[in-house]
């Protein structure tokens, strides 16, 4: 139990490490010292594409090794500038799926040429007529700054990113409540898992990528990356909606009870039934989810590339999905973090799955 | 006023999604003279290369080369043509208008009696060619029939035109513009330009020549909406503000050193610009952005009022900043 709770006091430390960094789909590039900086020591390698991918290669230190990838996107919703206004407001228009009743009265980052802090604005309920319940469109909500105008245009301009401050607070039963836990709470879990599996311990090459785009296109940035990288086998870790009240059971995923793995049309069922039984053997905490067509994650866009990537769909249940307080166990990060460290160093997912005849690790 | 007989000519030549062939040739024509090599490729898109001198990076320019229109679906025992529409059409703006299909049968596209405009859908409108009965329509017309609506370009004030389809015979004027300042500059990349198929039905034509082509960096060229007419929803973009420089679109968050440069670009050369935002609509930069491996995308807009109608409107002040500052971009880049 001791050893648990020191895990999970380390993944939330290096959860809440990551998950202040702005990385705004379409900005991904401004958080490369970032990454590097946090968890570059731990591998052999950090590159960064004309897509904004950052990729992190870490090497069993075997020739013919085959490759594994790990995916975890690293983009977060957010907002961007569309109109420097009177009075130190701005318009802003979301990035990826954000509603106006989640930002209303958000507080915000605007990162500028230096950051500015900020407030989302809404309608005191005195100022609202008896009717007027809607909301506004997210294109049409403002930002108050502060600022004037004129002090404001020297920092900011059309475009620049605005994320949610961060802020995070500790719940009852070991859950963390913060901004951007999707998805790089996953990506934080991951890394740690890697970093502390030693090479000699990897059954494969391990390409960790920190995707871009996953928010805002349908096939993400994954796709470039994993066209270039050409996996052998490929797990995708992106959160899940976990189970509230008054939402279908059958749809989402309880929280605290271990990872979800998707069973669907888009992911490889032999990977799959593999990781569940990796799961099963080292008794980590899982539930199956059923995910028909397309996972919604990152795994439909690599089953689909080149000739085929193996692929499973492995998720962290996460509740109040792309607000500033969203909801994760750390049971469950623990959880991930096992299955990360068996599915990188298991031999037999690399003997199915690898093809030895590559050369090298084609980047 | 090059630009202007340019877009005379390109506008004047009915070319909708899925059926280009006519503007190809056109396109072809005149970029032939710039271009070291000029083929097709299998879905059809016109690609035209400048050779480098060495192995430097490499840009593709793009401009979508389809526009929006109709297609036959059904044929009425009285000879009214049924249609689908291909692309963005907005029926409100197709009512009562002439239309022209690929084989230059002509007609009237109308709602039928008494729909009133907010139930004006694609089954309730039908195309009058003036035929008398099925028979004598399918002499000319059968299922499948490509219409578009009357294309032709005007000048209004200054620099100012209005007609259709501006979107996106400007992008493409404005890419030949670029190749023939280009023609006689010595550069170490390739510079690719693409006139492509089917933007209009989701982007697809860029996707596969971009892939061939996996460029370091590449452009977009492409009308964007405005926030200067009355009504609109809140968007800092002006006909006439000069080049806009994409940021983002409904389909495409641009490369931010993609952006960062095309800004300095403008700056230090005095062009005039302005940053562009588009809440909703699709860009060719998005099927480039992540074909296959990747790239360095970004978009250079030419503001459009009344996009998707025959009454479309431009200014050839900010096509000719986009020209100057495509051109400063390439000579940088590559």
């Amino acid at each position: 139990m001791e050893e648990n709770k020191t895990k999970q006091q380390e993944l939330k430390e290096q959860i809440l490490s990551l998950c202040g960094i702005m990385s705004v789909s379409g900005f991904e590039p401004r958080a490369t010292e970032a990454i590097r900086e946090k968890l570059g020591a731990a591998f052999d390698e950090l590159t960064v594409d004309a897509v904004g991918n950052h990729l992190l290669v870490k090497r069993c230190g075997r020739a013919k090794a085959p490759l594994v990838l790990v995916d975890a996107h690293f983009d977060e919703i957010g907002m961007l500038v569309t109109e420097l206004c009177e009075d130190g407001f701005v318009r802003v228009a979301s990035v990826g799926g954000l509603s106006a009743t989640v930002l209303q009265a958000a507080d915000v980052i605007l990162y500028g040429k230096e950051p500015v802090r900020g407030v989302v604005t809404s309608t005191p309920p005195h100022l609202k007529k008896n009717d007027e319940e809607s909301l506004p469109e997210a294109e049409e909500l403002l930002v108050d700054t502060g600022y004037s105008k004129e002090r404001l245009a020297e920092l900011v301009s059309v475009g620049t990113p605005v994320g949610f401050s961060p802020c995070y607070s500790e719940l009852l039963g070991g859950c963390l409540a913060g901004k951007s836990f999707d998805n790089k709470a996953c990506a934080a879990i991951a890394a740690y898992a890697i970093a502390h599996t030693p090479k000699e311990r990897l059954a494969a090459d391990v390409a960790f990528l920190l995707s871009s785009y996953e928010e805002t296109s349908a096939k993400g940035g994954v796709s470039a990356a994993t066209y270039r990288l050409q996996p052998d086998y490929a797990m995708v870790i992106d959160v899940n909606l976990a189970t509230v009240p008054d939402v279908p059971k059958r749809e989402t995923v309880p929280l605290g009870a271990g990872v979800s793995l998707s069973v669907s049309a888009a992911t490889d069922r032999r990977l799959t039934a593999m990781t569940r039984a990796l799961c099963e053997d080292r008794a980590i905490p899982h539930t199956m989810i059923a995910a028909p067509s397309s996972t919604g994650t990152n795994a439909t866009s690599v089953n689909l590339v080149r000739g085929g990537i193996p692929v499973v769909d492995v998720g962290l249940p996460l509740r109040s999905m792309h607000t500033y307080n969203e909801v994760i166990s750390l049971k469950d990060a623990q959880a991930l973090c096992e299955l990360v460290e068996a599915f990188i160093g298991s031999q037999r997912l690399a003997d199915t799955f690898g093809y030895t005849e590559k050369e090298e690790l084609p980047i | 006023m090059k630009l202007y007989t340019t877009l005379q000519a390109l506008c004047a030549t009915p070319s909708v999604s899925g059926r280009e062939e006519a503007i190809r040739e056109v396109l072809r024509e005149r970029i032939v003279p710039f271009a070291d090599e000029v083929r097709v490729d299998p879905l059809g898109n016109l690609i035209a290369t400048k050779k480098g001198s060495s192995a430097g990076k490499s840009v593709l320019l793009c401009a979508h080369m389809d526009e929006i229109g109709f297609l036959v679906t059904f044929v009425e025992e009285n000879g009214w043509l049924r249609v689908a529409p291909v692309g963005g059409i907005s029926f409100a703006a197709s009512a009562f208008s002439s239309v022209v299909s690929e084989n230059g049968v002509r007609g009237s596209l109308v709602p039928e009696e008494k729909v009133k405009p907010a139930d004006y859908t694609a089954d309730r409108f039908y195309i009058d060619i003036g035929a008398k009965n099925c028979k004598e329509a399918q002499k000319q017309v059968s299922i499948g029939t490509f219409f578009v609506a009357e294309g032709g370009v005007r000048r209004l004030k200054g620099k100012r035109v209005m007609g259709r389809p501006l979107d996106d015979r400007i992008g493409c004027a404005v890419l030949l513009a670029v190749a023939e300042q280009l023609a006689e500059v010595l550069l170490e990349g390739d510079v690719y330009y693409v006139f492509s198929v089917q933007e209009e039905v989701g982007c697809r034509g860029a996707l596969p020549a971009a892939f061939g082509l996996a460029p370091e960096y590449a452009l977009c060229f492409d009308v964007t909406a405005t926030g200067d007419v009355p009504g609109t929803a809140p968007m800092a973009c002006s006909l006439g503000g000069g080049a806009a420089i994409k940021i983002k679109d409904r389909s495409v968050i641009c490369c931010e050193e993609v952006v960062k440069r095309l800004c300095s670009l403008a700056e230090e050369n005095k062009i005039p610009c302005q940053r562009e935002i588009l809440t909703y609509g699709g860009t060719d930069t998005s099927s480039m952005q992540l074909a296959g491996g990747g790239c360095r995308a970004g978009a250079l807009s030419i503001p459009c009022r009344y996009i998707h109608t025959s009454v479309e409107q431009c200014d050839l002040a900010d096509a000719e900043a986009c020209v100057t500052l495509a051109v400063a971009f390439v000579k940088d880049a590559v």
